[in-house]
């Protein structure tokens, strides 16, 4: 909620700005043309730096992930990364019932095929990403996920391709994970590939 | 040769099988750590727990997590049941022994469902409510031979008393793990041994997930010095409480999980350290 103030608050300030110019430029009667034409420059290069640093400043801005759970597709967690203390939440039964539920809406909408990518409720969304042997699922509460999906596509990717081959039959040793972790932190903090 | 030991975390899932109220959910509710409530067994099918339990072996310390899947026993509800199913690794198969019929379908419908979905997989046979059943029923003895036959530990509990309850999970447990072995007992040499060298071996691990060697070596030596650790001659109980210290810096610049695991590990290490 937070971020989604901070943005339109731009957007206001962007248009305030833009207007205040344009009246400066436009309405105002200047004594010859070459003034009118020094504020009209001024006013379009102050205004597309405005539109350049608000394109540049929500690019830059990531999308906070509050919780990532990483684990097998029959509903194993591999592991946890949360920015919030939860003390009656078992990460453990959590994933196990994240894959019942997407089990139960898999076999409800057989017609449909697929997996169950997303599911949103009040403020959070849940992304989820599947590979042959590893599911990914982000809970955020902020806005502009396009890139996040994107990223979650690409670790999903390399961890498989990491350790798509351990998994597969996996026999429960965590330490068969070793590195993931530096994966897994990249795309928390927004910064993967 | 110096004695060495192997700490495990194995994560294993488990599902729980056999007719529509047998007390599959009874004889768990006990004994595991459940968070969600009953009802989503009969709103998704589905509902998990978990226990924790720790084995020892040779050389070996492992700390099993079993993840229970109690699935909803009406056999119609096929396609979820195998979605379930899927990636299970051992099975805990109940039979009402007040009910006959329940018992005599874990032979006829449920083994062969698991056989038919995830293959041969370690199970143990419980008949619940044994308190409701006479010593030496019929249903008993069917239980029993179908134990034999099949191979899988056969149990009479009962989840209004607890009886054998515990005792199951820990010999699925022991199954879970048979095939486990300490696996480094080359590398058993290069363990660090004394608490001096569980100290060093922390401080190097320490630096190392932490990235910057120089910001590092300043958290340690604060920590130490915090908690009065003498690098020469440390004492357990100071080494222990500069660990806190430490994990607290990783929770900054790692993750709280991390650090959390990180802790456990080196205490770990710190309590098994000679000296």
């Amino acid at each position: 909620m937070q971020r989604d103030v901070k943005i339109e608050t731009l957007i206001l300030l962007s248009v305030c700005v833009f207007v205040a110019l344009a009246v400066t430029a436009f309405v105002l009667p200047f004594e010859d043309t070459e003034t009118r034409i020094f504020f009209v420059g001024l006013a379009v290069a102050l205004a597309s730096i405005n539109v350049f640093g608000f394109i540049m400043v929500w690019h830059s801005s990531p999308t906070i992930i509050d919780e990532i759970f990483l684990m097998t597709p029959d509903g194993r967690l591999l592991k946890h990364y949360t920015r919030r203390l939860k003390p009656d939440q078992d990460e453990d039964i959590l994933a196990g019932m994240l894959t019942a539920v997407q089990n139960f809406i898999k076999e409800s909408f057989e017609e449909a095929g697929g997996k169950l990518k997303e599911i949103r409720f009040e403020n959070y969304d849940i992304f989820i990403s599947h590979s042959k042997s590893v599911v990914i699922a982000a809970i955020i509460s902020t806005k502009k996920p396009e890139k996040l999906r994107t990223q979650m596509k690409l670790v999903t990717e390399d961890i498989e391709k990491q350790y798509g081959h351990k998994l597969l039959n996996w026999g429960g040793d965590k330490s068969d994970l070793v590195g993931v972790d530096s994966l897994m932190k990249k795309l928390l903090a927004g910064k993967y590939r | 040769m110096r004695s060495w030991m192997e700490l495990k975390e194995l994560l294993k899932k488990v599902v729980l099988l056999g007719d529509g109220a047998v007390g599959k959910t009874s004889l768990t509710a006990r004994y595991v750590v459940n968070k969600f409530d009953d009802k989503y067994i009969a709103t998704i099918g589905t509902k998990v727990s978990k226990k924790d339990m720790q084995l020892t072996k040779p050389n070996l310390i492992i700390n099993l997590r079993l993840m229970i899947w109690d699935i909803l026993g009406q056999k119609e509800y096929s396609k979820i049941r195998t979605a379930s199913l899927s990636g299970a690794q051992g099975v805990i198969l109940v039979g009402d022994l007040s009910r006959p019929e329940t018992v005599k379908s874990l032979e006829s419908f449920w083994i062969p469902e698991i056989e038919s979905s995830v293959g041969k997989i370690p199970a143990v046979l419980i008949g619940n409510k044994h308190d409701l059943a006479g010593k030496g029923s019929e249903t008993v003895e069917t239980l029993e031979s179908m134990g034999e036959r099949f191979g899988y530990p056969t149990f009479l509990a009962s989840a209004k008393t607890g009886e054998n309850v515990e005792e199951a999970f820990a010999v699925l447990g022991e199954l879970l793990v048979a095939d486990v072995v300490a696996s480094r007992p080359k590398g058993a040499e290069e363990l660090p041994q004394t608490l001096s060298e569980v100290v060093d071996f922390i401080i190097q691990d320490f630096c190392a997930q932490y990235g910057d060697l120089e910001k590092a070596m300043l958290i340690v030596q604060h920590q130490f010095e915090e908690a009065g650790v003498d690098i020469r001659k440390p004492t357990r109980d100071a080494v222990l409480q500069a660990l806190e210290g430490l994990a607290k810096a990783e929770e900054l610049s790692l993750t709280k999980t991390v650090a959390a695991v990180n802790l456990e590990e080196r205490q770990r290490l710190i309590i098994l350290a000679k000296g």
